[in-house]
């Protein structure tokens, strides 16, 4: 079934695929056409949608990575589609429409690593307090050391 | 007596912006009020719901969430890859083997090692006495919600009976630490087979009859469930849903059916699903699967079989990725994790199914009357910790 997928989105879009594990597929897909991949993959029977998983690749040069995890409930297979963006363009289309679940987790990818979903209508903290907005907490650029608050002053 | 409200001094919030107190609060009738419930509801856990509502009908809620953020996914940037497992068990405290041994599974994926035989065992027991402890509890709080605090009770005595074996396996009764990269932590003595076979005694031949006959099939509670908080099948997959709440709906989805790990595959269960879709049905299938766990825990003591309880996990893991999930407690807890040949995790990724429960209450509270918020929000079994990480 994953084999027939990879086909699919081989022929519809262009993209590669490769097995990631013995029930997951990952598509390496681009920004420009995730919208319509996602909506593809829906079609395919992909409903049910687990996260965005985001990853910080700048230490190694490679800017950031977004996943997103979706799950066919009835045949039990799972496609990964992957999206690198350069770290100094973090944009990438909202699916909060086409996966409703999907809009409070890209709120959270939001808040930790400030990747901005365009077309997302909640990009607003939550669950960090609201004076900690921008500080994207989960960046390997974050120093805790410059946040941490002072202890006690020294008499 | 009169208006004592106003002599107490409350205040209600009319817009978001604009409060009423004292001699206006008559003002009150004719407009959408806003009510906090939580963080101080006894119901709510550390959270809030701003609730919207016209008379007694909600009209929009609005989750805050955050009072207990711990940021483990960076937290565990900052640990080796033994180490990383008191963090990822502190998601919930509540089911802490489940979330070990999902992450524990991801790092020998990563790194290759083939776990023996009897830690896959010993995790299957954990894990399911795990989930026997967390059904208890949200077994005892749902009833809980609706005013009646005996359960709860009840269930707090079988609950105890397993925290013991816990703790003659790992010394600690809530956060064990115990399930590791590589298998188990602790040989289980024969003491913890008996200790762990008296809880599921216990549970099996007294609690599950007295529970059963007074609160399963009760029609005062039925009153309160039954037909609130209605979720369809394609409306649960559409939501977002997850763990009990999901199968309550009729979709079939466990991942130690769908995708067995552990020593899942080889054991003999039934996936519980029901139809109706609506809380009390949320309610049954929490039920009937610990019957179904008591079962499992059965039959992997039997299985058991002999040998190492642990292998070598190297201290530097080569560079890659996987991604895992596992049937926790609440749901589909999700794993990804990422290694760059280091001495600890890169990043990891923990998709908790609360959260997703959590933001299909906005959907799931639209047109219901009050006192239904708190039956709804207790059925879709939702942890704190988990919500938050």
């Amino acid at each position: 079934m994953l084999e027939e997928i990879k086909e699919k989105v081989k022929e519809k879009f262009g993209f590669e695929s490769e097995p990631y594990d013995t029930n997951i597929l990952l598509v390496h897909g681009e920004r420009n056409s995730l919208r319509e991949l996602l909506k593809f993959l829906k079609e395919q029977g992909f409903k049910y949608p687990h996260t965005v998983s985001v990853v910080d690749y700048t230490p190694k040069g490679k800017g950031f990575q977004v996943n997103y995890l979706l799950e066919n409930l009835e045949l039990k297979k799972l496609v990964m589609v992957r999206v690198n963006l350069p770290e100094n363009d973090l944009t990438v289309p909202s699916v909060h429409d086409i996966f409703p679940p999907l809009q409070p987790h890209e709120r959270e990818a939001w808040e930790m690593f400030g990747v901005e979903f365009i077309g997302n209508p909640r990009l607003e903290v939550m669950l960090l307090p609201q004076w900690a907005e921008g500080w994207f907490p989960l960046r390997k650029s974050y120093d805790f050391k410059k946040h941490r608050k002072p202890s006690k002053e020294k008499k | 007596m009169g208006n004592s409200i106003a002599t107490a001094g409350y205040t209600f919030v009319v817009e978001e912006s604009k409060e009423v107190s004292g001699e206006d609060l008559g003002l009150l009738q004719e407009k959408l009020l806003q009510l906090n419930w939580g963080v101080q509801h006894p119901a709510s856990g550390p959270m809030r719901l701003k609730v919207w509502v016209d008379g007694d009908e909600v009209v929009k809620v609005d989750p805050d969430i955050g009072y207990v953020l711990r940021l483990l996914e960076k937290l565990v940037e900052y640990r080796t890859w033994i180490n990383a497992i008191v963090n990822v068990e502190r998601a919930c405290f509540i089911d802490n083997f489940g979330t070990m041994t999902g992450y524990s599974i991801a790092a020998e994926k990563i790194a290759g090692v083939k776990v023996p035989k009897k830690a896959d065992y010993i995790r299957t027991i954990l894990c399911e006495g795990g989930r026997i402890v967390s059904h208890l509890i949200g077994l005892g709080s749902f009833v809980g919600v609706l005013g009646v605090h005996t359960p709860m009770q009840w269930a707090l005595i079988a609950r105890e009976k397993f925290l013991d074996a816990f703790e003659v396996y790992s010394g600690q009764r809530i956060a064990t630490a115990s399930i590791v990269p590589g298998g188990v932590r602790y040989e289980p003595t024969g003491k913890f087979i008996e200790k762990m076979v008296t809880a599921v005694d216990f549970l099996e031949n007294e609690f599950i009859p007295r529970y059963g006959e007074v609160f399963i099939d009760n029609p005062t509670l039925k009153v309160r469930s039954v037909g609130v908080g209605k979720v369809s099948k394609e409306r649960a997959i559409e939501l977002g849903l997850a763990g009990p709440a999901l199968r309550a709906s009729g979709v079939s989805s466990d991942i130690r059916k769908d995708y067995p790990y552990a020593a899942y595959g080889e054991l003999d269960f039934k996936v519980i699903t029901k139809e109706e879709g609506d809380a009390y049905a949320r309610y049954l299938v929490i039920w009937e699967e610990l019957i179904e766990s008591a079962k499992i825990i059965r039959q992997a003591i039997e299985g058991l079989p002999e040998g190492d309880y642990r292998t070598k996990f190297p201290v530097k893991v080569p560079a890659g990725e996987a991604y895992v999930n596992v049937e926790w407690a609440r749901g589909c807890f999700g794993f990804h994790l990422i290694s760059n040949g280091g001495t600890g995790p890169y990043r990891l990724k923990m998709r908790a199914p609360s959260f997703a429960n959590l933001w299909a209450i906005p959907e799931m509270m639209k047109n219901v009357k009050l006192a239904d918020v708190p039956v709804i929000f207790a059925s879709l079994y939702m942890c704190h910790g988990d919500i938050d990480r």
